[in-house]
């Protein structure tokens, strides 16, 4: 217990894990970013229900057109100009995003002409927003000729957030304490074999396997200090966690796993340089491994999280095997290394 | 050489079997399809429902009788039949829904093709054209009038009306036609092609040069946005090698410290510039020859390539020699390396997703070599807007790196404050305060710059509301900061006497950076090409008012902490941070 609390001192002083938290913070303010740009892109749709982005249309050609009852639908402010000179001024004097220019009839294939700004933000946004109301008027015009489309008229909501945040973000804010785990045991090993007070410590009556399971208990406390904070902070965000039990558990349960094969790592290669660049490499092969198993520890978050009936416990089981035989191991392991 | 010492024998073998199990792997994954959310949501099929191939998806047969239950129950998100979708009203079953209608609505696209005619199944065809917008005075691509697209549309209808004249009207109205018999429409062929398009699944996300080229015809149902996902691919493929040779780079210099061989470098006859800029040759040249063969493999144009990709390889490596010539222990630098390449890649990725939306996207260089994909022009200033900051902190890191190059700062334990007010203090001249003043000020600006991008994307965290409050707030104090530092250490190094002496180099500091700032503003506007907000943003009093407030607020800082020394630094900050907030504040019109 004792050793424990001297890296759990050893680790508070060097501020290590302010940084830790920190570059999670960036991860998920990043993300956040991106999700908007991904957001622009699928669905502009839910980007001018939250500010309110009009759009204003010109209209040229036929007036009974369903397009321009589409466009209405959304809110879109329609105008109709018999005069293309003076929709063209219009558009000239910014008063117009977008004109359209329809043929006389809604029958049979309608070609019609889309005028956009020659400007690539304003011109991909007006595309964006007429994508729907171009969409509803396309099955209307495939309806009169006889051709229904099935399941056009299910509404759910918009899932790429909930799918981005739940698949990716959330498991990644749960995984990287684990990452962390295994280089701060690194550096801590590595440090104290170049400092020479490894052997100091070993002269002193412990064994190397207090003095590792010292450095791999204090990893995991920090890990899953992080874990918790993560879960309480999406929370106050607005974001449930369901299982969040069975969660911490996994999250626990693999950083042990990484912490352990850091520590093993470390002592192979004794130097912290080569150690943390084939530590990496492992981390990056088990990972990708780890997309075979079904599910993954990756999907597992994410279906734990959101409360899927079909996984639990027992899901868990592998990762606690996996776990007790490292840690049944590893003190043959190490003593075998460090004999050498 | 280093890296041959570093990585013989054991290490070499180990890398090799890494390696190949890595490249195994990822081969494995590319194969099956990376989907991360595996069985994420639940879907029950009735035995009349489509198949479904999308591995998302984690299919439970349910009979139709006990599906509204078990849909209850919620051991099922959405139920499927083959003509509807049943679903709840709680979270978790609407966001399966519209997952599935995503998916449906694609597939039942791509069954359409197979089943009707063409015109029957793509009735809608529209035609992109692009007109001279307002407000842009800049060269445009587009000389049509709305005329010109007006008479075209009637030149195609004149000659899309059948010879026979009369009995066949435009489209051939609502009466089905066997397929074969239906009338070619001109813009089928460009149909066919998006329809391909929407069949060959691609892997390799397309470098479309804008949504849609003058003239292009669309089909709504068949339009798919271009994917941002290039971006990110761009990033990883060109900036994640360069990384890794910038880490041996810090580690090799760091040991090199720690063994005290740095030492007898600096007793040799060669400046530290040379030691410095020595050492980091290599390295920068092994990251050219990366970007060469990337590029080479990416089919891109090499010159343009070298030009975007340098001031980011040296930005880089001055980010690397600052953690290098900052710390001590391997511990500190394994964390500011992760701090920095995280800091880095946002920096660089997260402009460059806007690419085509917002063109601020232009602060990354990652958006020039996205352009450089796309086969766009890219014009003289937003090359500078990217890479000028970025050289510009190459400049000031190896400037100052090569000042506090002496044995007392490299082996010093001091607190992180303490080591960057020692280095400005050995970077300066102290015979021309003024002007290490001036230029501190203006190389200062890139990386306000960048801390404070850094600051807006972590305040959307936020809540709206607070986000720019807080935003707004912490981007004073960095600017703040960043005027009065060189002041500040003058004053805790006595090189001033009298206070006026503190005032003259607090008003050329708060100039200078005022003249950077709005040489950046002005880059980006040009870019921008918002002529309007240009000339507001220089038409005369929006200049005088700012530089005024700017040159009293870095005064009051500097002039506190003359009064109160160093340890009133922080309370001048915050006093001088306050009435630039409010300013600001009144700027956006909060006291209106």
């Amino acid at each position: 217990m004792a050793m424990v609390w001297r890296e759990m001192k050893a680790l508070r002083k060097e501020k290590t894990i302010m940084f830790a938290i920190l570059i999670q913070l960036f991860i998920a303010s990043f993300s956040s970013v991106i999700l908007l740009g991904i957001m622009v892109y699928y669905d502009p749709g839910s980007i001018s229900q939250n500010s309110q982005v009009g759009l204003d249309v010109g209209v040229i050609g036929n007036h009974n057109s369903m397009l321009i009852k589409y466009l209405v639908d959304r809110n879109y402010r329609v105008r109709i100009y018999d005069d293309a000179s003076r929709a063209e001024a219009s558009f000239k004097a910014g008063r117009l995003d977008a004109i359209v220019i329809l043929p006389d009839s809604d029958k049979g294939v309608v070609n019609m002409k889309l005028v956009l700004p020659d400007m690539d933000a304003q011109a991909t946004l007006a595309l964006m927003l007429l994508k729907d109301p171009m969409e509803r008027y396309e099955n209307y015009l495939r309806d009169q000729e006889g051709v229904t489309l099935r399941y056009h008229d299910v509404q759910g909501k918009p899932f790429t957030t909930y799918e981005f945040l739940y698949t990716l973000i959330i498991p990644i804010l749960m995984f990287f304490p684990a990452f962390i785990a295994g280089s701060m045991v690194i550096d801590s090993i590595s440090e104290e074999v170049e400092n020479k007070t490894l052997d100091t410590l070993l002269s002193a009556p412990v064994s190397i396997n207090y003095i590792t399971g010292a450095k791999i208990i204090a990893s995991v406390v920090v890990g899953a200090f992080q874990c918790i904070l993560w879960i309480v902070l999406l929370g106050f965000n607005g974001f449930s966690i369901q299982n969040a039990g069975w969660i911490l558990l996994l999250s626990i349960m693999i950083t042990g796993i990484i912490a352990i094969l850091a520590l093993l790592v470390a002592l192979v290669f004794r130097d912290r340089e080569r150690s943390q660049f084939i530590y990496s490499l492992v981390i990056l092969v088990l990972f990708a491994l780890t997309y075979f198993i079904s599910p993954s520890p990756f999907a597992l978050v994410a279906r734990l999280a959101t409360a899927d009936p079909y996984v639990g416990a027992t899901q868990l089981i592998i990762y606690f095997v996996m776990l007790a035989v490292l840690v049944a191991a590893t003190p043959f392991v190490t003593r075998k290394l460090m004999s050498n | 050489m280093r890296l041959r010492a570093r990585f013989g024998g054991k290490m070499i073998t180990a890398v090799l079997i890494l390696a190949a199990c890595a490249a195994g792997v990822s081969f494995m994954v590319f194969q099956q399809g990376m989907v991360l959310a595996k069985d994420f949501y639940i879907i029950g099929v009735s035995p009349n429902a489509p198949i479904l191939d999308d591995q998302r998806f984690h299919i439970v047969q349910v009979p139709i009788a006990d599906s509204a239950q078990v849909l209850k129950d919620k051991r099922i998100d959405v139920y499927l039949t083959g003509a509807s979708l049943y679903y709840r009203n709680d979270d978790r079953s609407q966001y399966a829904a519209g997952a599935m209608k995503t998916y449906l609505g694609k597939r039942e696209i791509a069954l359409l093709a197979q089943n009707y005619p063409l015109n029957q199944a793509f009735p809608l065809r529209v035609e992109i054209n692009y007109l001279k917008a307002p407000a842009t005075d800049i060269g445009s691509a587009s000389p049509l009038t709305l005329a010109d697209i007006l008479s075209k549309a009637a030149k195609e209808k004149a000659a899309a009306s059948p010879p026979t004249g009369g009995d066949i009207t435009e489209g051939a109205g609502s009466q089905p036609l066997p397929p074969g018999e239906a009338i070619p429409n001109e813009t089928d062929e460009m149909v066919r092609q998006q329809l391909q398009g929407l069949q060959s699944a691609k892997l390799i996300p397309e470098f479309k040069a804008e949504f849609a080229g003058q003239g292009e015809v669309i089909v709504p149902s068949l339009m798919s946005p271009p994917i941002p996902l290039a971006q990110v691919m761009l990033a990883f493929a060109y900036i994640l090698p360069i990384f890794f040779i910038s880490i041996f780079f810090t580690s090799g210099f760091l040991e090199e410290k720690l063994d005290r061989k740095l030492n007898i470098l600096l007793s040799a006859p060669i400046s530290p510039f040379q030691i410095i800029i020595g050492k980091m040759l290599p390295y920068i040249g092994y990251s050219l020859l990366i970007v060469i063969l990337i590029t080479l493999v990416l089919h891109g144009n090499l010159l343009l390539a070298l030009a975007i990709f340098f001031p980011v390889i040296l930005f880089i490596f001055a980010i690397y020699l600052g953690v290098a010539l900052q710390y001590r222990t391997f511990k500190d630098q394994t964390f500011f390396s992760l701090v920095a390449v995280t800091g880095i890649t946002g920096y660089l990725v997260f402009p460059a997703m806007f690419v085509g939306i917002n063109d601020l996207s232009y602060v990354s260089p990652l958006t020039l070599a996205v352009q450089m994909y796309r086969g766009v022009d890219i014009t003289p200033y937003q090359y500078m807007l990217s890479t000028v900051p970025m050289l510009l902190i190459f400049v000031l890191a190896v400037t100052v790196g090569s000042r506090v190059f002496n044995e007392e700062y490299l082996l010093s334990f001091r607190p992180l404050h303490v080591k960057i007010r020692d280095a400005i203090y050995y970077a300066m001249n102290k015979s021309h305060l003024a002007i290490s003043t001036a230029i501190f000020s203006l190389l200062f600006i890139p990386v306000v710059f960048m801390v404070e991008m850094g600051v807006i994307t972590i305040s959307f965290n936020l809540p709206k509301a607070l986000a720019l409050g807080f935003s707004l707030f912490i981007c004073v104090i960095i600017e703040e900061i960043a005027k009065s530092l060189t002041v500040v250490v003058t004053i805790e190094h006595r090189l001033v006497k009298r206070w006026f002496q503190v005032l003259v180099l607090a008003l050329v500091s708060a100039a200078f950076f005022f003249i950077g700032e709005k040489l950046l503003l002005f880059m980006s506007l040009k870019v921008i090409s918002e002529s309007l907000f240009t000339t507001a943003v220089f038409a005369g009093n929006m200049l005088w008012i700012p530089l005024l407030v700017h040159m009293g607020c870095t005064s009051a800082v500097c002039l506190i902490t003359w009064k109160t020394g160093l340890k009133g630094y922080p309370l001048a900050v915050l006093v001088g941070s306050l009435l630039h907030g409010l300013y600001n504040l009144s700027l956006i019109g909060v006291f209106k």
